[in-house]
């Protein structure tokens, strides 16, 4: 019998970060599941995993990586694959999820979500490493889009059209990340609302959002902040189109008080209600 | 039409390039759209600040007594200048900054601090033991399963998550007084001397002890691999009738195999 608390995860959840280990475990606050960074948890073994296992007793989990470099041109990483397999074993995610990204190339890491160029060649590229991860963990991915401050004049296709060609060729699920859809979309000039209804209904298991950072010219994704006004109406939207999906709230950056986390997934939660009263 | 390999190591080597010039910047900045207000550059740009800024933070949380001792400002030049010179070869960006150590030791900006190399050497073994395997402490009973005729066979083990290090300056010392709970004096003589020690996780309790030179040499002849029998003959560390019963006590020695 496993030791984890067996619940599917539903509401609005919170990404887990280690300065709050010890507040969920002596309060153990009222949060359907937390959602944790992948690598943190790569070491052999030590505190993070030791506080990891102790939320994972009474909360859901899943796992959000950045690593796994689906989109790069290098074969796949497979000690990677099988760090994060372990892990799995170890935690018993709800969901295994990474991006829409390259992190490498030439086996350089470069640590942060670029882009692609959403071109046949490409895809063809994400789909086989998709398929691969998915065969290895024995499990389907879910892939979320990214944010995005450079955009590539050689291009087959949209982001949504790129994401919707990966679930045919992969049967992966998607992780949709309304803060990202609204930054990318202020960035590059397209409707975010256009992308919502591209998603295939059914295929989006989970939703994001944070605050971003204005910039002179540009939104940039800091994770650092509220959410902002527009994003909660664009998640207003969301949900109203593929109804009430898990929501998750993340921050990354100057990291507030457990009780700010708290109080944004309660907004969250309301949005989420509201679709079930109407239901 | 660039294929999707040219064009990911395109942007990489825009991101890390040092020549003043940016002829790579300018390479890839040919493959970007331009948008209303930002150039096909800043678009780039955007991606460059972003990395190297993850990387310099990476190596500020990795070694924060290297920043304090040398100030913010100085600690992310320096810090920016390895990123740029030292690509990360892992997914994992806790095994970045393994040779932080080596570059501040050819780092002529930073020579001021002589004992810094060494201060830099001791957080990444920190860094490595908060993160290595848990551990059961051993059973001091268990050597008394082995019989007479295999003592010299015993190899002893170190904890999984132990570094030992020694250097010509007190690094526990300034490693203690720079960090944030430290209530006391700070002023340290760094002729004080050298240390002989180790950095290692207990369950979850960090340590760094520090010994006498008898104890580091039978550590490392243990960390050698060298076996029992062998330590005796050879003398090579001294009155093992004491050191090891002390070793033990005080965890230093995790476990043992026979060769």
């Amino acid at each position: 019998m496993s030791r984890f608390i067996d619940k599917p995860v539903a509401g609005a959840g919170i990404g887990l970060r280690s300065t709050h280990y010890q507040t969920i475990i002596e309060n153990q606050p009222k949060v359907p599941w937390f959602e944790v960074l992948t690598e943190n948890y790569f070491g052999d073994g030590g505190l993070p995993l030791h506080f990891l296992e102790k939320v994972r007793a009474d909360y859901p989990v899943t796992l959000h990586g950045v690593g796994m470099s689906l989109g790069s041109a290098d074969s796949l990483d497979r000690d990677y694959l099988a760090r994060l397999k372990a892990l799995a074993a170890r935690i018993e995610p709800t969901y295994v999820s990474d991006h829409l990204a390259w992190i490498s190339v030439d086996s350089r890491f470069v640590h942060d979500l670029l882009p692609l160029p959403y071109t046949e060649e490409a895809l063809a590229n994400f789909a086989a490493h998709v398929r691969e991860a998915q065969d290895f963990l024995g499990r389907r991915l879910l892939i979320e889009n990214p944010s995005s401050y450079m955009g590539y004049k050689e291009t087959d296709m949209t982001e949504w059209e790129f994401l919707q060609e990966l679930v045919v060729l992969t049967d992966c699920d998607i992780l949709f990340d309304v803060n990202n859809v609204y930054v990318s979309g202020t960035n590059h000039g397209f409707d975010p609302i256009e992308y919502l209804h591209a998603l295939p209904k059914g295929r989006v298991k989970e939703i994001h959002l944070a605050g971003y950072e204005e910039q002179n010219n540009y939104l940039f994704d800091t994770h650092g902040y509220r959410v902002h006004p527009p994003v909660w109406d664009l998640y207003q939207a969301t949900i109203e189109y593929l109804g009430p999906i898990p929501t998750l709230i993340e921050w990354d950056n100057d990291i507030p008080p457990f009780e700010t986390l708290l109080d944004e997934a309660g907004l969250a939660q309301r949005v989420l209600d509201s679709m079930d009263a109407a239901a | 039409m660039t294929g999707l390999h040219d064009m990911q190591a395109m942007v990489r080597d825009a991101v890390f390039e040092t020549d003043t010039q940016n002829p790579a910047l300018r390479a890839i900045s040919e493959h970007i759209e331009p948008s209303e207000g930002m150039s096909s550059e800043e678009h780039v740009l955007v991606y460059r600040r972003a990395i190297l800024g993850t990387l310099v933070r990476a190596l500020g949380n990795i070694f924060p007594v290297g920043k304090q001792l040398l100030g913010e400002q100085f600690f992310d030049g320096m810090a920016r200048r390895y990123v740029q010179e030292t690509p990360s070869r892992s997914s994992d960006l806790a095994n970045y900054g393994a040779s932080f150590s080596e570059f501040i030791a050819r780092f002529g900006p930073a020579a001021e601090l002589p004992y810094l190399p060494d201060v830099a050497r001791l957080e990444w073994y920190w860094h490595r033991a908060f993160h290595a395997a848990d551990e059961v402490a051993m059973d001091p009973g268990s050597l008394s399963a082995v019989s007479a005729g295999d003592t010299g066979r015993i190899i002893f083990h170190l904890p999984v998550s132990a570094s030992l290090i020694s250097s010509d300056f007190p690094i526990h010392r300034i490693w203690a007084v720079n960090q944030q709970e430290w209530a006391g004096d700070t002023a340290i003589d760094l002729d004080e001397g050298g240390m002989y020690g180790m950095v290692w996780r207990r369950q979850y309790d960090m340590r760094i002890d520090t010994f006498d030179e008898p104890v580091w040499t039978f550590l490392n002849a243990v960390a050698a691999r060298t076996c029992f029998g062998k330590m005796s003959e050879s003398g090579i560390a001294g009155d093992l009738d004491t050191l090891l019963p002390r070793c033990v006590q005080r965890g230093w020695i995790a476990g043992f195999d026979l060769a």
